[in-house]
């Protein structure tokens, strides 16, 4: 009786210290993920009480709302180019900082350092370098002679332009991937080398293999990350021109905010969510192809 | 051997590492850019910005940009939301976490791995997917254009931070907690006095990425925060880049003072931003 009064106390003390994250997790995690099933339901403008219309918001989603199908599109691209080039672009750069030169060190701060910077506040700059006449993208372009871009004043090239800053804070993605070679264990090259192998192909063949866990969770990471992009259209684009950069969880964000149509809101939420998770599972199905996990026997 | 391989590494400094040298020489020049060409138009005098062709180098030092282009937007004051929701909410953030992790790595009690599995798996959802129905929530517990909704979340765990501090505190050995039991410590004592010391590295960089989280949100203050007068810097620059369309010496001045405390952070404890990264990712993997 008394050790299990004991165990019990033990129980409770767990518990306890577990408390923050369970209630956390309850109200922050699992209620909003739960009512918003219904909600997705039910016509809502946040003052009134919700209607059950039962498919209605979907049906006008996907038929009739003519700002839904292009923003799908814009997702999509935005998810395509951003994800893979930061992740290339890191890959490369952390293996060209993976090696003793002089001032390498100076060189991995220098390429960290936009990361320090606050969203909002690389944003608002951007914005100033696109400016067409006097920001510092086509200041530059003139002074080596070049045709002026359009940046963000283009259906086609806006959406590039955004992508583009993402990729001047691609430095997290960099000293990640840095940490992930230095922890590569010198022996393979040393033999590899013994055995006459070249340079590129030891990059190839136990580089990146070695690395790929790390390339996995920075590929799933980034394409959660990408698809909840909203900042950078916020602040610059508004989602024009044309819808070109209506990327969806900036439509989310007005059609709840600023149309006031919550009920709706919810219903692209999950949407959004579902996409994400097919991109989240048809990656995770197809990682056991290049993923190599050092317990494995090979690939 | 040593010197072999040093000696190896020397010859090797050939055609190769120049070309790689160059590569990140020019990629730097390409990082730095924008930065430097922030603080040169901070710098100019009004007229100076829109000239064609335009002049790299400001001709006179404005300093007086600092102070002008504070003044007109009440920046300090929101200066000051900004430093105390964030100082707040790494408070909240690290208290709670380091509390979670210690419970999660340390007792034991039924459903601990359930709990577990949970708050990590919380880490796979999108943050948008709780956003209304949680704006209703805070709306009619009168939380609206208060920084309630934002800071309150902050003490109720993080699931990053708790997972981090659990796979750190597993590193560490149990004896040190027993010893301390031995001498009659209760599990607070053992965590504020045995076990937080010993994890000031992993706490530091938690610290630093909380902070870092919290000075830059932007979405939770643009949907609560509506009165002027409690904004965060976050939300006065993108707003009132519009104002300034004129004087974009006086926007980047003030902007990059809202830089700066993150530069601080980053310059002074540059070792916990690297750490952090780094733990991260092989936390991740196991």
């Amino acid at each position: 009786m008394r050790v299990s009064k004991r165990k019990l106390h033990g129980w409770a003390k767990g518990y306890l210290f577990i408390l923050p994250s369970i209630i956390g997790f309850s109200v922050f995690v699992a209620y909003p993920l739960l009512s918003s099933m219904y909600y997705a339901l039910t016509e809502w403008s946040g003052y009134d009480t919700p209607k059950f219309v039962g498919f209605d918001n979907f049906k006008y989603m996907f038929a009739e709302d003519p700002a839904f199908w292009p923003s799908v599109r814009a997702t999509l691209y935005f998810v395509l180019m951003s994800v893979p080039l930061s992740l290339i672009l890191g890959l490369l750069l952390a293996m060209l900082l993976n090696k003793s030169l002089p001032g390498i060190k100076w060189f991995r701060t220098i390429y960290y350092l936009p990361t320090v910077v606050p969203s909002i506040a690389s944003l608002t700059l951007w914005l100033f370098i696109y400016q067409p006449q006097y920001g510092l993208a086509n200041s530059l372009l003139r002074l080596l002679g070049l045709p002026e871009g359009t940046w963000l004043t283009s259906e086609k090239t806006a959406l590039p332009s955004l992508v583009l800053i993402g990729l001047w804070q691609v430095g997290s993605g960099v000293i990640i991937f840095l940490s992930g070679l230095q922890s590569v264990p010198q022996e393979l090259y040393e033999a590899a080398e013994v055995d006459g192998a070249v340079r590129w192909r030891m990059a190839l063949h136990i580089t990146v293999p070695m690395i790929t866990p790390i390339l996995f969770l920075q590929l799933i990471l980034g394409i959660i990350g990408a698809f909840q992009a909203f900042n950078q259209v916020q602040v610059l684009t508004g989602g024009g021109p044309n819808f070109s950069t209506s990327l969806l969880n900036f439509k989310i964000y007005n059609d709840a905010f600023g149309g006031r149509m919550f009920g709706y809101a919810i219903a692209e939420v999950w949407v959004l969510f579902v996409i994400i998770m097919i991109f989240t599972a048809l990656t995770y199905r197809y990682s056991n192809r290049f993923v190599y996990y050092e317990s494995d026997n090979g690939r | 051997m040593h010197t072999e391989a040093r000696f190896k590494r020397r010859r090797k400094f050939s055609l190769l590492d120049t070309l790689r040298f160059i590569i990140l020489a020019i990629g730097a020049v390409a990082m730095l850019f924008p930065l430097l060409w922030m603080v040169t138009i901070a710098l100019k005098g009004n007229n100076d910005v829109f000239k064609i062709p335009p002049e790299w180098f400001p001709r006179e030092l404005h300093w007086s940009n600092f102070v002008t282009g504070t003044k007109e937007i009440n920046f300090w004051q929101t200066f000051g939301n900004s430093m105390f929701i964030a100082v707040m909410c790494t408070i909240g953030q690290i208290v709670s976490s380091v509390l979670v992790g210690y419970g999660l790595a340390r007792l034991n009690f039924p459903g601990r791995k359930l709990w577990f599995s949970l708050f990590v798996g919380s880490l796979m959802l999108p943050g948008f997917v709780g956003m209304i129905p949680l704006f209703n929530l805070y709306t009619e517990l009168g939380w609206y254009d208060t920084w309630l909704p934002i800071i309150v979340p902050a003490f109720f765990g993080n699931a990053t931070f708790s997972f981090l501090y659990v796979q750190y505190l597993r590193t560490i050995s149990v004896s040190f907690d027993e010893a301390a039991k031995i001498d009659g410590a209760s599990d607070f004592y053992i965590l504020t006095k045995v076990l937080v010391p010993m994890t000031m590295p992993v706490i530091m960089t938690m610290v630093i990425f909380s902070f870092q989280g919290a000075w830059n949100q932007y979405l939770e203050p643009l949907i609560y925060i509506i009165d002027p007068s409690k904004w965060t810097l976050a939300l006065a620059m993108a707003s009132y880049k519009g104002t300034y369309a004129t004087a974009w010496n006086l926007f980047m001045a003030a902007d990059l003072i809202y830089i700066l405390p993150m530069l601080l952070i980053f310059f002074f404890g540059q070792k916990y931003f690297m750490q952090g990264l780094g733990s991260l990712n092989s936390a991740s993997l196991k």
